[in-house]
C-alpha cells in the first residue's frame, strides 16, 4: 500500500508529468489521425525511450497508449471515419448524431465514457496485481506454451476478414520471426551470412512498417478529407447528463472490455463491438441504433478505455501481448530492461504502480485536454493529407534511423512497408503477423522447455484444460458474431492480383524449408513444421480463391460458405498507393546522397508542391519547424542524423548530417 | 623507446580540456554494461585531466560483436576512445567466434568489476552445501540460455562436479530460469551477486532455498578465496575436491582459471584500444584510482556495483589475457562437454 502511494508521488514529480504529459500528447493526436492508433505511437517513441529513466519512459509509453482510444472519437463522430481500430463501433451512432447536428453532445459523452471506463481498467489492473503471485506460480512452461498458442490462434482468427487468412497472417508471423539465430543450436537460419539477419529486424522497424506506412499511404489514397470542424459546443452538457443516466451501461462496458482485453491475444480489435453487441441484446427499445442513439456511443468508448488496463494484465505478468501495441509496449520494456514475469509484482513493483497511475492520469489527461480544446483539436481533422504524410514519414525515418543506426534498417521498413501495404488492402491481417512476428522465440523455446520438463504430460494439467476450454469458447462464439455477414463477392474488382499476391507469399514457407533443411533437427524443426502449415493454409486459401472467382458449386456448403466469407478484399486503390509507397523510396535516395536533414527538407516541400503549387509558404514553414524540433531532439538526446554519399566529400556541420562530436 | 618512457613520467601533456571521450558499450541500454557505464561515467569526467564531457555511446546488435567490431574499427588511440566490456564480449573471443574482429586481448583495461556466481537449490532436494542427494537423482534440470555463451561453463561445472542427470533447459535466461526453479520445474539454479542479494536470499531465510557454492574470489596469486556474501558455502575448489577426493590440479585447475577469469574477475572492464599510449592508459588507471577514493562512490559503489572491490593496474591486463585466449586442453574440456550433451556448438 505504501508503495502505490509512493508511485503516485513518484509520478507528480514534475520530470514525470511532463513526460506522461508529452506521451499524451503524441498518443492524442496519433488517436486522431485515422488509422494510426497507439501501435504506430508507440513504435515512433521507442527509439528514442532507451536513453530515459526507466520511470520516465513508461510514463511516456503509457501516455501514448492511453489516450489514443480516447481522441479517436474525433474523427468517428466527425468524419465517420474511425480513429483507430477500437472505435469502429462508436462510429454506428456517433457520425449519425453528429449530422444530427449533436457532435459536440456525442464528443463529450464518448469523453465521459472513456475517462470513466479508462479508470475503471487502471482499479482492476491494481486489484489482479495482487494476486498475480499465485497465477505466474501456476503457470508452468506448459501452461505458458498453451497460453502462446491460443493467444496466437484466438488473434489469428479474430483480426482478419476471413478466419483463414488471419490465422494464416499468424503463422506468416511465426516464419519471419524465426529468421535468426536458432536458440537452441546458435545456427543462422535464413540469414544470408548476414549480420543485420543474424538478430532478426528489430521490432521497431517492423511494427512502423506494418502499420504506419500502410496508414499514411491509405490516407493519401483517400485524398482530401471531408471533415467539418466542430462549430458549436452546444450539447456539451446533455453528453455529460447521458453519461452519468447510464451509468450501469458504462459499468457493465467498462467490466466487459476489462475481461476482454485480458484473454491475451484478444486486445483492441473486437472489444467495441462486443460491447456495442452487448448493448443491443440489453436493450428494450433498439429502433434508434446505427441513427443516432447516444447509448451506442457510450458503450463501446467506456469498453474500448478500459481495454488497456485489462490487457495490461497479461503483458505485464507473462509478456504476452494483448494487441499490437502491447508487442511495442514489451519491445519498450526490453529496451529499457524490465522483464515482465514475477519481477513486475516483487521487485519491480514500484514500476508496475507507476504504470498504473500512469495510466489513470493520462486517462483523465487526455479527457480533459479532449473536452477542454475540442474545437481547437477538432481542426485536426482539417489539415489536409499531403501536409501530414511527409512529415510523418521524416519522423518515421528519424525514428527508424535511430534504433540501431544502421541503413540496413530502412530497408526493412520499407520491405515491411509493402508487406503492410498488400496486407491492409488484400485483407490479411497485420497484428496477427506482429503478433506472430515477436511470439515467434518464445513459441520455439517453449516448446522445448515444455517437452523437456513435462512431455505431452502438460495437455492433462488443470490449469491448461480450462485454458483450452475457454479458448475455444471465446472463438466459437465471436466467429459466429463476426463472420455472419453479407459478403457479396461480386463487389470485388482486382481478383486475380489478389490470387498472384498467395503466390508470392508462397515463397516464404517454401524457401524456408529449403534454405534450413540442411541444418541440425533442433534448429529447423520449428521454422519447418510452421512452413508445412502455413503452406497447407495459403494453398487452402488459394483454392477457396479460384473456386469463388470461377463461381465452383462446391462453395455451397455450410462449412465452405464459412471459409469463403471475405476471402477477397474490396480493395482500396491499389496501384495509387504504390505509387505512393515509391516516392518513399525516393525519399531513401536522397538520404542515401544527402543525408537526412536535408533530404528531409526537400521531400516535404517537393511532395506538398507536388500536391498544391500555392503551397509553398506552408511548405517551407513546416519543413523549417520541423527541422528544428529535429535539431533540439537530437542534440539534447545525442541522437545522430543519417548522414548522406556527400557527408564523405564534404565536412558538413552535425545540424546537416555530419558527425556528432 | 627511451623516448617515450621520458614522456611518461609526468602526465602533464595529457589533458582532455574541452574533448569528449565516447565510451562504446556493445549492449542495449539498461544492461549490466550500460549500468557500469552509467555509474563510472561522472566520475570519469571528474578526474580525468581536463574533465572531458563523456558520452556512453550503444551498440547492441550480433551478441556484442557489432559494437565490439565498431569500436575496433573506429577507437581512436588518443584516449577520446573507451570501450564497455564484459564477460560475453570476452566469450566471443575466448571462444573463437569466426564473426569477431576485435583484437581484445592486446587492449588495455583500465578497470575490471569482479561478480561472482552463486549455485543453489531447493531445500527439499538438497542438505546446505551438499550435492550428495543431487547426484543420486536421474534428472537435474537447469537453465541454459545458449552455448554460445558463459552459459557453457554452467555445462563444464556440472560434468567436472559429477552430476550426471544434469540436463541443460535451452533458452532461458536467468531470471526466467530463476521463475521456473521457484515454480519446482528445474532443480539447479544460479545467480549473479547482485540478484542473489535482491532475490535468493529472502527464498533462504524462508527455507525454501538453500546454498550449494559460489565459484570463489580468485586473488592476484590464484588463491581462491570464499564469496563474503555466502561465506558458509564452498568454492567450486572445495566442491570439486569434496567430490573428486583430490585437489583441482592440471587440466581442470587452468580450465577453471580461464573460466572464472572470463566470468567472475572481468566481468564488467573499461578499456582502452590496443594502441593506446602509455601516458594514456597512466592518465586514466590514476583518474580510476582517485575515483576509488572518492567519497561519493565509496557511498554508492556497493549498492550500485557489487561487493567486490575494482581491479585497476598491471595485472587486469593478466586476467584479459587468460580470459580472451584458452588454451587448447581449456577448449578440449569445454567441446567434450558440449559434445556429451549433444549440442552442435563448439568451440573453436
Amino acid at each position: 500500500m505504501e508503495q502505490l502511494l509512493a508511485a503516485l508521488f513518484q509520478l507528480f514529480e514534475p520530470t514525470h508529468l511532463a513526460f506522461l504529459f508529452a506521451g499524451t500528447l503524441l498518443g492524442l493526436i496519433v488517436g486522431i489521425l485515422p488509422g494510426m492508433g497507439g501501435t504506430s505511437g508507440l513504435a515512433l517513441v521507442l527509439p528514442f525511450v532507451f536513453t530515459m529513466e526507466p520511470s520516465h519512459a513508461l510514463a511516456m509509453m503509457i501516455g501514448v497508449l492511453a489516450p489514443t482510444t480516447t481522441s479517436d472519437t474525433f474523427p468517428a463522430v466527425l468524419m465517420g471515419v474511425p480513429g483507430t481500430a477500437g472505435s469502429q463501433a462508436t462510429v454506428m451512432d456517433g457520425f449519425p448524431l453528429s449530422k444530427k447536428g449533436m457532435a459536440a453532445r456525442a464528443l463529450s459523452a464518448a469523453f465521459s465514457a472513456s475517462l470513466l471506463g479508462g479508470i475503471f481498467g487502471a482499479f482492476i489492473l491494481s486489484i489482479s496485481i495482487y494476486y498475480a503471485i499465485p497465477i505466474i506460480m501456476a503457470f508452468g512452461f506448459g501452461e505458458q506454451f498453451l497460453l502462446v498458442v491460443l493467444a496466437l490462434l484466438m488473434v489469428g482468427a479474430l483480426t482478419g476478414d476471413n478466419l483463414f487468412k488471419g490465422i494464416a497472417s499468424c503463422f506468416l508471423g511465426l516464419i519471419i520471426g524465426s529468421i535468426g539465430t536458432a536458440p537452441i543450436t546458435g545456427d543462422p537460419r535464413y540469414t544470408f551470412d548476414t549480420l543485420y539477419l543474424l538478430e532478426g529486424v528489430p521490432l521497431v522497424v517492423v511494427g512502423l512498417g506494418l502499420f504506419a506506412i500502410p496508414e499514411i499511404v491509405g490516407l493519401l489514397d483517400s485524398k482530401g478529407s471531408i471533415a467539418k470542424s466542430l462549430n458549436s459546443k452546444k450539447g456539451w452538457f446533455t453528453g455529460l447528463k447521458d453519461v452519468v443516466k447510464n451509468w450501469f451501461l458504462v459499468l457493465r462496458c467498462s467490466t466487459l472490455g476489462c475481461l476482454v482485453g485480458a484473454l491475451p491475444g484478444l486486445g483492441g480489435t473486437v472489444v467495441d463491438w462486443i460491447a456495442y453487441s452487448h448493448l443491443k441484446q440489453t436493450t428494450k427499445d433498439t429502433s434508434q441504433f446505427g441513427k443516432g442513439d447516444i447509448r451506442g456511443v457510450i458503450a463501446p468508448e467506456s469498453a474500448n478505455n478500459a481495454k488497456e488496463g485489462g490487457a495490461l494484465i497479461p503483458t505485464l505478468i507473462f509478456g504476452i501481448p494483448g494487441s499490437g501495441n502491447k508487442v511495442l509496449l514489451l519491445g519498450g520494456f526490453v529496451l529499457i530492461g524490465i522483464e515482465p514475469g514475477l519481477d513486475m509484482v516483487t521487485t519491480n513493483l514500484d514500476l508496475t504502480y507507476l504504470m498504473i497511475w500512469s495510466l489513470a492520469i493520462a486517462n483523465i489527461l487526455g479527457a480533459g485536454i479532449c473536452m477542454g480544446f475540442s474545437s481547437q483539436i477538432s481542426k485536426f481533422t482539417l489539415v489536409p493529407y499531403y501536409i501530414l504524410a511527409p512529415v510523418m514519414v521524416c519522423l518515421i525515418f528519424f525514428a527508424t534511423f535511430n534504433i540501431n543506426r544502421d541503413w540496413y534498417d530502412f530497408i526493412g521498413l520499407l520491405s515491411f512497408g509493402i508487406i503492410g501495404i498488400t496486407f491492409k488492402n488484400f485483407g490479411w491481417s497485420r497484428p496477427a503477423l506482429l503478433i506472430g512476428f515477436f511470439l515467434s522465440s518464445k513459441v520455439e523455446l517453449l516448446s522445448y522447455q515444455t517437452q523437456a520438463v513435462y512431455g505431452l504430460s502438460f495437455l492433462s494439467r488443470p490449469v491448461s484444460v480450462v485454458l483450452i476450454i475457454l479458448c475455444l469458447a471465446t472463438i466459437v462464439l465471436l466467429t459466429k458474431q463476426k463472420f455472419d455477414n453479407n459478403y457479396r463477392s461480386d463487389l470485388i474488382k482486382g481478383k486475380l492480383t489478389q490470387i498472384y499476391y498467395i503466390l508470392i507469399l508462397l515463397c516464404l514457407p517454401l524457401s524456408m524449408i529449403w534454405f534450413t533443411s540442411s541444418l541440425d533437427y533442433r534448429a529447423n524443426l520449428f521454422p519447418i513444421s510452421l512452413s508445412i502449415i502455413a503452406l497447407s493454409l495459403l494453398v487452402f486459401i488459394l483454392i477457396v480463391k479460384i473456386a469463388d472467382l470461377k463461381n465452383l458449386p462446391f462453395l455451397n456448403n455450410t462449412l465452405m460458405k464459412f471459409a469463403r466469407s471475405n476471402i477477397f478484399e474490396i480493395s482500396g486503390n491499389f496501384n495509387n498507393q504504390l505509387f505512393y509507397y515509391l516516392s518513399f523510396i525516393g525519399f531513401l535516395l536522397m538520404n542515401f546522397i544527402f543525408g537526412f536533414p536535408i533530404a528531409a527538407a526537400l521531400f516535404i516541400n517537393i511532395f506538398i508542391l507536388f500536391h498544391n503549387r500555392k503551397a509553398y509558404v506552408s511548405s517551407i514553414c513546416i519543413s523549417v519547424a520541423l527541422m528544428v524540433i529535429l535539431w533540439s531532439l537530437s542534440s539534447l538526446l545525442t541522437l545522430q542524423f543519417p548522414n548522406g554519399l556527400i557527408g564523405l566529400f564534404v565536412d558538413l556541420p552535425w545540424w546537416l548530417g555530419g558527425q556528432l562530436n | 623507446m627511451s623516448l617515450f618512457s621520458f614522456a611518461s613520467i609526468g602526465n602533464a601533456d595529457v589533458n582532455f580540456a574541452g574533448k569528449t571521450v565516447t565510451w562504446v558499450v556493445p549492449f542495449k541500454e539498461g544492461g549490466g554494461t550500460s549500468r557500469f557505464a552509467r555509474f563510472i561515467q561522472p566520475f570519469l569526467k571528474k578526474y580525468l585531466p581536463g574533465n572531458p564531457d563523456v558520452q556512453i555511446m550503444h551498440i547492441p546488435g550480433g551478441g556484442a560483436i557489432k559494437g565490439s567490431n565498431y569500436f575496433e574499427k573506429n577507437a581512436k588511440a588518443d584516449g577520446t576512445f573507451i570501450f564497455g566490456c564484459s564477460t560475453s564480449v570476452i566469450v566471443n573471443v575466448a571462444t573463437g567466434n569466426p564473426l569477431v574482429k576485435y583484437n581484445l586481448s592486446e587492449y588495455r583495461p583500465v578497470v575490471l568489476l569482479p561478480q561472482n556466481t552463486h549455485w543453489f537449490t531447493r531445500s527439499d532436494l538438497a542438505e546446505p552445501h551438499d550435492l550428495s542427494k543431487i547426484k543420486e537423482r536421474k534428472l537435474v534440470l537447469y537453465a541454459l540460455k545458449t552455448p554460445a555463451s558463459a552459459d557453457l561453463f554452467h555445462i563444464w561445472i556440472y560434468e567436472k562436479l559429477g552430476i550426471k542427470g544434469a540436463k541443460p533447459i535451452p533458452g532461458l535466461s536467468s531470471s526466467g530460469g530463476y521463475q521456473a526453479f521457484l515454480r519446482g520445474e528445474i532443480h539447479l539454479s544460479s545467480h549473479g551477486a547482485a540478484n542473489y542479494v535482491k532475490k535468493v536470499k529472502p527464498e533462504i531465510e524462508k527455507g525454501k532455498v538453500v546454498d550449494l557454492m559460489t565459484l570463489g574470489i580468485i586473488g592476484a596469486d590464484g588463491s581462491v578465496s570464499r564469496n563474503p556474501l555466502a561465506p558458509n558455502a564452498p568454492t567450486f575448489p572445495e566442491m570439486y575436491e569434496k567430490v573428486n577426493g583430490k585437489k583441482l590440479e592440471g587440466d581442470d585447475l587452468e580450465a577453471y582459471y580461464a573460466i572464472g577469469a572470463a566470468w567472475s574477475q572481468a566481468s564488467k572492464a573499461m578499456m582502452l584500444p590496443a594502441d593506446a599510449s602509455d601516458e594514456i592508459v597512466k592518465a586514466y588507471r590514476d583518474a580510476a584510482i582517485k575515483m576509488t577514493n572518492d567519497p561519493e562512490f565509496k557511498a554508492k559503489a556497493v549498492k550500485a556495483l557489487g561487493p567486490f572491490p575494482l581491479i585497476i593496474g598491471e595485472e587486469a591486463g593478466e586476467i584479459i589475457k587468460k580470459a580472451a585466449v584458452f588454451s587448447d586442453t581449456t577448449k578440449k574440456q569445454l567441446n567434450a562437454a558440449l559434445k556429451k550433451h549433444k549440442f552442435t556448438y563448439r568451440v573453436q
